[in-house]
């Protein structure tokens, strides 16, 4: 399963469907909002493209890491400290392999897949900077 | 120079300009304008953009030109802020605006 929703994940029924004829591992991956002395955190999408991004990387790391199963979920709205905010499930053969494309798919995520992330705190908010700048500059903190 | 009377197809012309992140909060997330025909779609942005001085100096420099981390899409395809200068917008286009992608 690809996608981008609001609710909460199974991550036990993730694990269950990711068992397939031939696996040997399965990575989970589970980001959480971290407590950065925050309130929430609210997160935006351009879900359309998100979307077709994630399916790409997916597709993308099950040929290059000869994934057996690929679930990516990836959560918008308003979040509290704890809450899962993205699920990767990666089945594979071999544990090599299940980590490696764990490792590829959320380097991808964070490079390159329209989603952003507020930070909301007691005093206001602030938006979350990327890892990964796509122009020829730095962006201009305000 | 805009022609007096326009064409049926300037008439029909519509494109959606959608903004996220802190530029949505500065400009609104999405805006439906109908631009003339042939209209470039750095002109586009900057003319919407200047309506909120903050959100035009989150996107634009002080010669109008884009910052190097904003990022352009039309129709879900990256366009590189280089090109948009000589990118005409059609009937129908989408066009986002963001900055820097932050997810996972």
């Amino acid at each position: 399963m690809i996608t981008i929703q609001k609710g909460d994940i199974d991550i036990g029924e993730l694990v269950s469907d990711a068992k397939r004829r031939g696996t040997g591992a399965i990575v989970i991956f589970d980001g959480v909002v971290r407590d950065d002395d925050i309130t929430e955190m609210d997160l935006e999408a351009y879900e359309k493209v998100a979307v077709n991004e994630l399916e790409n990387i997916a597709r993308e790391a099950t040929e290059k890491f000869q994934l057996l199963h690929v679930d990516i979920i990836h959560r918008i709205g308003r979040l509290s400290v704890g809450e899962n905010i993205l699920v990767i499930v990666v089945s594979a053969g071999h544990r090599n392999e299940a980590y490696e494309g764990s490792r590829f798919i959320i380097e991808a995520i964070k490079a390159g897949v329209p989603i952003w992330k507020k930070e909301l705190t007691k005093d206001g908010g602030r938006w979350v900077h990327g890892e990964h700048k796509h122009g020829r500059g730095t962006e201009r903190h305000s | 120079m805009r022609r007096a009377q326009k064409t049926k197809e300037e008439e029909d012309m519509k494109v959606k300009v959608r903004f996220f992140a802190q530029f949505g909060e500065l400009l609104g997330s999405e805006t439906v304008v109908e631009p003339a025909s042939g209209s470039i779609l750095t002109n586009l942005i900057n003319e919407i953009a200047s309506k909120n001085k903050e959100g035009y100096d989150a996107i634009f420099d002080e010669k109008g030109t884009f910052r190097e981390f904003v990022i352009l899409m039309r129709n879900g395809k990256r366009i590189d802020i280089s090109d948009a200068m000589t990118t005409k917008v059609s009937d129908g286009d989408e066009i986002a605006v963001f900055p820097p992608v932050a997810g996972g």
